[in-house]
C-alpha cells in the first residue's frame, strides 16, 4: 500500500521575459489605427495584451491572453448601440425640437452625465472580469466572483467622498475599493484576500497633497505676477482688442510679442500640470501599491511589492516622455514598462499547493469592455 | 524519439510531466497520471509561433483548454516541419478576416455618411414642425448676434415691411419671415432657421439704392424658402452623431457655438445658386431691378479685400458672398429686367432714407 502522492507546495516566482515583436505590433497598431479611423483599436489592444501577457512568466510558465479583438469590438457595438447612440440621438432630437437651452434638454444631459458617473465603477469591474476570464496560467483562468453593481455603488460613493473631502478621503476610499475588488478575484477556484487599513497611507498622501497645493498656487501666482508687472497695460489693450472694443485697429508689434509670451506661459503651465503633478502623485502611487500588495494574499501566501518612490517617479516621467515624443506609437511599450515594473518587483512569500487549484466554473463573458471603451478607462 | 514534455489538462493547475512521441499523423503522450492520449497533428494549434529558446506551447481543437508544452528543440523542429500550419504568425485567413471586418465597417460608415449628409437633411428639414424651427432659429439668432443692439425706428421698421411687401408681389408663396437689422460694423446678412433673417448696419449703410438691399433680402428669403438653414442644421447634427462613433463624445451644442454656427450657415454652391435663382425670379416678377443685387455683389467683391480683422461670429461666418468660389459666375447670371418691363422702385426715397437711418440713435 502506498499513500496517494502528495504534491509538495510550490513557491511562486514572477519574471518578465521580453521577446521580440512588440515594435511590429506598435507600428501596426498605429498605422491601422489611422487607416481605420481608430476602429482597429480593439484588435490593437488584443494583440498587445497577447504579446505582453506571454512575457510574464510564473515559475517558468508564461501567462496566456486568450481574448480577441472581435470580442472587444462586439462589446463596443453593444454599449454603443444600447447606450451611447440612443443618448446622442435623443439629445440631438431635443436640441432640434426644444432647443439647447430648454430645461428638458439640459436635464437630459445631466441625467446622462449622472448615469456615466454611476456606471464608472461598473465599467472598471467588468473590464477586470473580462481580462481575468481571458488570462490563463497553466490552463487555468481567472474570474471575478462578485457583483459589478455593488462595486459600482461603492465607486460612486467614493467619488462623492473624494469630492467633498477635497481629496482627503482618497486613501480610505482606495483601500475600501481595493479590498472589494481583490476579495472578488479568483484564479481557478483559489481566492485572493485583502485585509488592511488605510492609516499608513496618510503621511505620504498629506505630503503629496500639500506639495500639489503649493505647486498650483505658486505657479499661478508666479505667472500672474510676471504677466501683470511686465505687460499690464498691453494686456488690457489686448483683451479690449479680442473683445472687439477697438474695432478696426490691428494689434501692435509689441502685442504680437505678448501673444507669443502668453502662449509660452500657457505651454509651460500645461507642461507642469501634465508632468509635475503626475510625478508628485507617483510618490503616493508607489506607497499605495506597495502597501496594497502587503495587504493581499493568495491561497494563504502574502504578496510583497518592492515599489519605491524614485523608481515610480522615473517610470512616470519616462512614460510621459515616451508617449509624447513618439506621438503615442510607443503605447504598447508603456504598457509593457508598467507591467514589467510590477512583475520585476513582485514576490509571493510562502508556498502554496498549486496542483490543488481547479478550473474556474464561472461563465465566460462573451464580449468585453464596451463601457470601459466608451468611458475611455485607461486606454488599455 | 520519445521526449519529455509538460501537460496541463485545463481542469487543474497541476503540472503533468509526460513522455511525448509522434507518428505520421498524431502526437502521442502519457504520464504517471495522464492516460495515453492521441492528438491528431491536423487539430494542433500553436499558442505562439515557435521561436528558438522558447518553449513551444500547443493546444488541440478537441481540447481547447488543455496545454502541451514542448521544450525539446529537435522535436519541435521535426514537428513544425511535418505540419506547416504550426509555423503560426498571421495567416492569410486571419488577415483577410480582420480586413474584411474593417473594410465592411468603413463601407458601412461611408454609406451611412452619404445618407446622413446628402439624402436625408433636405427631407428631414421639410418635416420639422414650425415651432421647432422657430425656437431653434431664435436661439441661433441670439448666438449669432452676440448681444449686438437691434436697430429699430418706427419709420425704419415700416420701410422694411414695405420692402418685404414689395418683394412679396413677385413671390405669392413667400414663406413667413422675420427680418432684423443689428448694429454691427461688419457687412453681412444671413438666414437662420425658422425664417429669421439677420442683416447688419454696415450692409444697410454701404448700399446706395433700396434695390441693393432688396436683392440681398430676396437672396436670404431664397435660403428660407429652400429651408437651407434647417437642412444644414440637420446635416451637422448627423455629422455629430457619426463623429460620436469614433470619439464617443456627443459633439456639444450646435446652435449656440460660433464655430458650428459658421459651419451651418456656410452653404454649398448649389444652395447659393438656388437662393440666387429665387432672388432673380422674385425680383423680376415684382418688377424690382435685379441689377441692384448685381451692383451690390460687385461692391462686396471690392470691399472683401479691405475687411479688417475681428474675432466675432460675424467674421467667422465669412462675408456674404466670399465663402465660395465662383462669385463672378454668380454675378454674370444676374440680368436686367426684360425689355418693356418697367422697374418699380423697391422703396420711395423717403422710405429708403428711413431704412438707411434705422440704426442711427
Amino acid at each position: 500500500m502506498t499513500a496517494p502522492p502528495i504534491n509538495p507546495p510550490e513557491t511562486l516566482s514572477f519574471k518578465y521575459v521580453p521577446r521580440p515583436g512588440l515594435l511590429k505590433i506598435a507600428l501596426l497598431n498605429f498605422f491601422l489605427g489611422i487607416v481605420t479611423l481608430t476602429i482597429y483599436r480593439f484588435w490593437a489592444k488584443a494583440n498587445t495584451r497577447k504579446h505582453i501577457w506571454s512575457c510574464i512568466h510564473i515559475n517558468g510558465e508564461p501567462l496566456e491572453y486568450t481574448g480577441t479583438g472581435g470580442e472587444l469590438f462586439r462589446g463596443f457595438l453593444m454599449v454603443f448601440g444600447l447606450f451611447i447612440l440612443p443618448y446622442i440621438v435623443i439629445l440631438k432630437g431635443l436640441q432640434l425640437s426644444l432647443g439647447e437651452t430648454h430645461p428638458v434638454t439640459t436635464g437630459f444631459g445631466l441625467l446622462f452625465a449622472f448615469a456615466v458617473y454611476f456606471l464608472w465603477g461598473f465599467a472598471i469591474y467588468k473590464q477586470r472580469k473580462y481580462q481575468l476570464s481571458r488570462t490563463q496560467w497553466r490552463g487555468i483562468r481567472g474570474t471575478m466572483a462578485g457583483s459589478a453593481m455593488v462595486y459600482s455603488l461603492a465607486y460612486f460613493g467614493s467619488m462623492l467622498a473624494r469630492l467633498f473631502s477635497f481629496g482627503w478621503a482618497t486613501p480610505v476610499m482606495d483601500t475600501v475599493l481595493q479590498e472589494q475588488i481583490t476579495n472578488d478575484m479568483r484564479f481557478g477556484d483559489a481566492a485572493f484576500k485583502f485585509r488592511g487599513r488605510a492609516g499608513p497611507l496618510y503621511p505620504t498622501y498629506a505630503l503629496c497633497w500639500f506639495l500639489t497645493g503649493a505647486f498650483v498656487i505658486g505657479i499661478t501666482a508666479f505667472i500672474s505676477y510676471e504677466a501683470i508687472t511686465w505687460f499690464g497695460s498691453e494686456l488690457r489693450a489686448l483683451f479690449d482688442f479680442f473683445n472687439g472694443q477697438t474695432g478696426e485697429s490691428t494689434p501692435t508689434e509689441r502685442q504680437h510679442y505678448l501673444i507669443g509670451i502668453i502662449v509660452l506661459f500657457i505651454a509651460a503651465g500645461l507642461l507642469s500640470f501634465f508632468v509635475v503633478i503626475p510625478v508628485l502623485w507617483a510618490v503616493y502611487s508607489a506607497k499605495e501599491i506597495r502597501t496594497f500588495a502587503n495587504y493581499t494574499s493568495f491561497d494563504g501566501a502574502q504578496f510583497s511589492l518592492n515599489a519605491r518612490p524614485w523608481s515610480m517617479v522615473w517610470l512616470t516621467i519616462s512614460n510621459i516622455l515616451l508617449f509624447v515624443f513618439t506621438l503615442s506609437i510607443a503605447r504598447p511599450f508603456i504598457i509593457q514598462r508598467n507591467l514589467r515594473y510590477l512583475v520585476d518587483r513582485l514576490s509571493l512569500e510562502g508556498a502554496i499547493d498549486i496542483s490543488r487549484i481547479q478550473q474556474s466554473t464561472a461563465a465566460m463573458p462573451k464580449r468585453g469592455e464596451g463601457l470601459a471603451d466608451a468611458f475611455d478607462l485607461g486606454a488599455w | 524519439m520519445a521526449v519529455s514534455a509538460n501537460y496541463f489538462d485545463g481542469q487543474s493547475a497541476k503540472d503533468h510531466p509526460v513522455t511525448l512521441d509522434m507518428n505520421g499523423t498524431d502526437l502521442l503522450f502519457s504520464g504517471t497520471d495522464v492516460s495515453p492520449t492521441r492528438w491528431s497533428l491536423n487539430g494542433l494549434y500553436p499558442l505562439d509561433p515557435p521561436s528558438p529558446g522558447q518553449p513551444f506551447r500547443l493546444t488541440h481543437v478537441e481540447r481547447p483548454g488543455a496545454r502541451l508544452i514542448l521544450r525539446d528543440e529537435a522535436f519541435i523542429k521535426t514537428l513544425v516541419a511535418s505540419s506547416s500550419h504550426l509555423k503560426g504568425g498571421y495567416s492569410w485567413a486571419d488577415i483577410s478576416h480582420v480586413f474584411g471586418w474593417i473594410i465592411g465597417g468603413l463601407v458601412a460608415v461611408a454609406t451611412i455618411t452619404y445618407i446622413c449628409m446628402a439624402l436625408l437633411p433636405d427631407r428631414i428639414a421639410k418635416i420639422l414642425p414650425n415651432d421647432w424651427r422657430n425656437r431653434v432659429g431664435r436661439q441661433m439668432e441670439t448666438a449669432v448676434v452676440e448681444g449686438a443692439r437691434i436697430c429699430s425706428t418706427p419709420k425704419g421698421d415700416a420701410a422694411l415691411s414695405t420692402m418685404i411687401d414689395n418683394l412679396a408681389q413677385g413671390a405669392p408663396d413667400m414663406p413667413p419671415i422675420s427680418v432684423h437689422i443689428y448694429d454691427v460694423p461688419i457687412l453681412n446678412a444671413f438666414a437662420v432657421a425658422g425664417g429669421n433673417i439677420i442683416m447688419t448696419r454696415e450692409l444697410i449703410e454701404k448700399a446706395d439704392a433700396p434695390e441693393e438691399v432688396a436683392g440681398v433680402l430676396a437672396h436670404e428669403i431664397g435660403h428660407v424658402y429652400h429651408l437651407h438653414p434647417e437642412a444644414q442644421l440637420v446635416r451637422l447634427t448627423g455629422m455629430q452623431v457619426l463623429a460620436s462613433i469614433f470619439t464617443g463624445s456627443n459633439g456639444g451644442n450646435t446652435t449656440t457655438n460660433a464655430a458650428l454656427l459658421a459651419t451651418i450657415l456656410t452653404y454649398s454652391r448649389s444652395a447659393e445658386a438656388e437662393a440666387d435663382a429665387y432672388a432673380r425670379e422674385t425680383m423680376v416678377k415684382a418688377s424690382i431691378d435685379p441689377m441692384g443685387l448685381k451692383v451690390f455683389f460687385e461692391k462686396i467683391l471690392k470691399i472683401q479685400g479691405d475687411m479688417k480683422g475681428s474675432s466675432s461670429t460675424f467674421k467667422a461666418l465669412g462675408n456674404l458672398f466670399s465663402t465660395h468660389p465662383g462669385t463672378e459666375e454668380r454675378i454674370k447670371e444676374i440680368t436686367p429686367l426684360p425689355a418693356g418691363q418697367v422697374a418699380v422702385p423697391a422703396l420711395t426715397p423717403d422710405e429708403w432714407q428711413a431704412l438707411k437711418t434705422i440704426c442711427v440713435r
